[in-house]
């Protein structure tokens, strides 16, 4: 059994090094996950775990590029290794350890195990091959455009919903909405007397420029709003004179 | 208790896809909610005031400070607010002593009268918004009390409370975790007629109020109440909440704090 000579060293010193970080970004990971409360934000988060799979990535090839040494080497006592401190024997047996530690068998075990899992689903046609993959994508966006254009995007109610029975559809809101495709049933009962138009308005809203509180709509469908020409119209009393009215009763405009 | 609150005016074209918004965002439908709201002031009570302190009784001049300042500070403007609906507008008043004589009264069916006998009450106090503080919300002390039935101005009277005005609150409260959404906007009693010095015994039909801004614009209102004011943590945490609320609608709606002196209850 020939000694070690500088490079067998480094290498094993360095894969000391690699160790050590990556025992490091764990131990900071878990504590990260442990002690801040809320939770860290999941850009730490993801930027943590890709510190760690680089370590895991440095370690690997480290020790598949030394895998000759590393297979090869013993560890073995000194005769001049201080073993008679019970603190250093602790440190002595975990080095002389030939099998794992119980606890590390089952994490690799159930590693193969995973791993092997994995493995099998592709091989024996659980997964998509590469050529089934391809299709999909070729066949999916057509496939969904044409089920789309299937659809009427208007109106307040889907398909089934309308052959379902439009009475029994939750909406958001109590008002009736009228259903234009068959004008026969549910138009008398509209309650409060609004006959709303349903179309949607599309809103843009910005902030007005210069100065006053509020904002500025911009209504896309411009006449669907209800009745009697509401139009876009901006407060005419400000905020703070409601308000003061509200808990004084100072008519706004004269205080 | 402690409230905090956050503000925004929404246009009249925009309340009713506020509305469906709210609904969506709570997953609640809008609870309508009508009330009346009768305003009042503290006065001094005549007699009760203007122990001058002079400069010369030094010792005598510092309790007859504390005294004048139990009696004349802390003066403001309270409401007694009373839930009432739709019906009861409009309504013919029940002729109040034959109420029991007429229970044959084939009128009755109709719609039942508003009594005015009958309304509840509840005492709102609210405190002049705190002022420095550093989060960008409105913080109040408040406080409310159930009131009895019927006729108010009489007690209130008696605690030195006079009548100043009254108008009807309209408007859909949603919840949201701890926040109280109230879109809201004020309604006016037609002028004239029954000019004020109480409050009214009947309410005019629904139809004739008219808003107090004329365009019909709503006011949004946001509010967290917490129990224990002094508890900073608690605070801190519903000012979050309520930024939270304030960035889901900020697309829709600039909630904003109120003007601090717009909610100055302090009766000068």
């Amino acid at each position: 059994m020939s000694s070690l000579n500088q490079d067998q060293i480094k290498t094993l010193e360095q894969s000391r090094q690699r160790l050590i970080q990556l025992t490091h970004s764990l131990a900071s990971l878990i504590t990260s996950l442990n002690q801040s409360d809320p939770l860290p934000s999941w850009t730490s988060l993801q930027s943590q775990a890709t510190i760690i799979s680089n370590n895991l990535l440095t370690i690997s090839d480290h020790l598949s590029d030394n895998r000759d040494l590393l297979a090869n080497v013993v560890a073995y006592p000194d005769a001049s290794y201080p073993s008679r401190v019970p603190t250093n024997n602790v440190a002595l047996e975990q080095v002389l350890r030939t099998k794992l530690d119980p606890r590390v068998e089952d994490w690799v075990a159930r590693g193969r195990r995973a791993g092997s899992s994995d493995s099998a689903a592709l091989g024996h046609g659980q997964g998509l091959s590469e050529q089934a993959l391809s299709d999909l994508w070729h066949w999916a966006p057509v496939e969904a455009n044409q089920e789309a254009r299937r659809r009427n995007w208007g109106g307040n109610f889907t398909l089934e919903e309308r052959e379902m029975g439009i009475e029994k559809v939750v909406t958001g809101l109590t008002r009736v909405l009228d259903d234009d495709d068959d004008d026969d049933e549910d138009q008398s009962d509209s309650e409060e007397g609004e006959g709303e138009a349903d179309e949607m308005e599309i809103v843009g809203v910005r902030r007005r420029s210069g100065a006053g509180a509020g904002l500025e709509f911009d209504i896309a469908a411009a006449n669907n709003t209800p009745g009697a020409g509401t139009k876009v119209v901006a407060p005419v009393v400000p905020l703070e004179e409601i308000l003061r009215f509200m808990t004084t009763g100072a008519v706004p405009g004269q205080r | 208790m402690h409230e905090l609150l956050l503000f925004a005016s929404v246009p009249a074209h925009q309340h009713h896809e506020l509305l469906q918004q709210l609904a969506g965002l709570t997953a609640m439908q809008p609870r309508h909610r009508l009330e009346r709201r009768l305003i009042f002031k503290a006065y001094r009570k005549p007699g009760l005031m203007n122990t001058r302190v002079g400069a010369s009784q030094d010792l005598q001049g510092l309790e007859l400070q504390r005294l004048n300042k139990m009696l004349n500070g802390g003066m403001f403007y309270t409401q007694v607010v009373g839930p009432v609906a739709e019906t009861d507008f409009g309504a013919k008043p029940s002729s109040s002593g034959d109420a029991h004589v007429s229970i044959s009264g084939l009128e009755d069916q109709s719609s039942p009268p508003y009594s005015y006998e009958d309304q509840p009450w509840k005492l709102e106090f609210r405190d002049i918004p705190e002022a420095g503080t550093r989060s960008a919300v409105t913080a109040r002390l408040m406080a409310s009390a159930t009131l009895p039935k019927g006729d108010i101005t009489s007690p209130m009277n008696a605690w030195g409370y006079s009548f100043i005005t009254e108008y009807v609150v309209e408007g859909d409260v949603f919840v949201l975790n701890d926040i109280v959404i109230f879109l809201h906007r004020v309604l006016l009693y037609p002028t004239g007629a029954q000019e004020s010095h109480g409050p009214r015994r009947q309410l005019p039909a629904y139809r004739e109020l008219s808003p107090l801004e004329r365009t019909g614009s709503y006011v949004l209102q946001a509010a967290i109440t917490v129990q224990d004011g002094g508890n900073q943590e608690m605070m801190r945490t519903a000012s979050q909440h309520l930024f939270g609320l304030r960035e889901q609608l900020k697309s829709a709606v600039r909630l904003e704090q109120a003007d601090r002196l717009s909610l100055d209850t302090r009766a000068k």
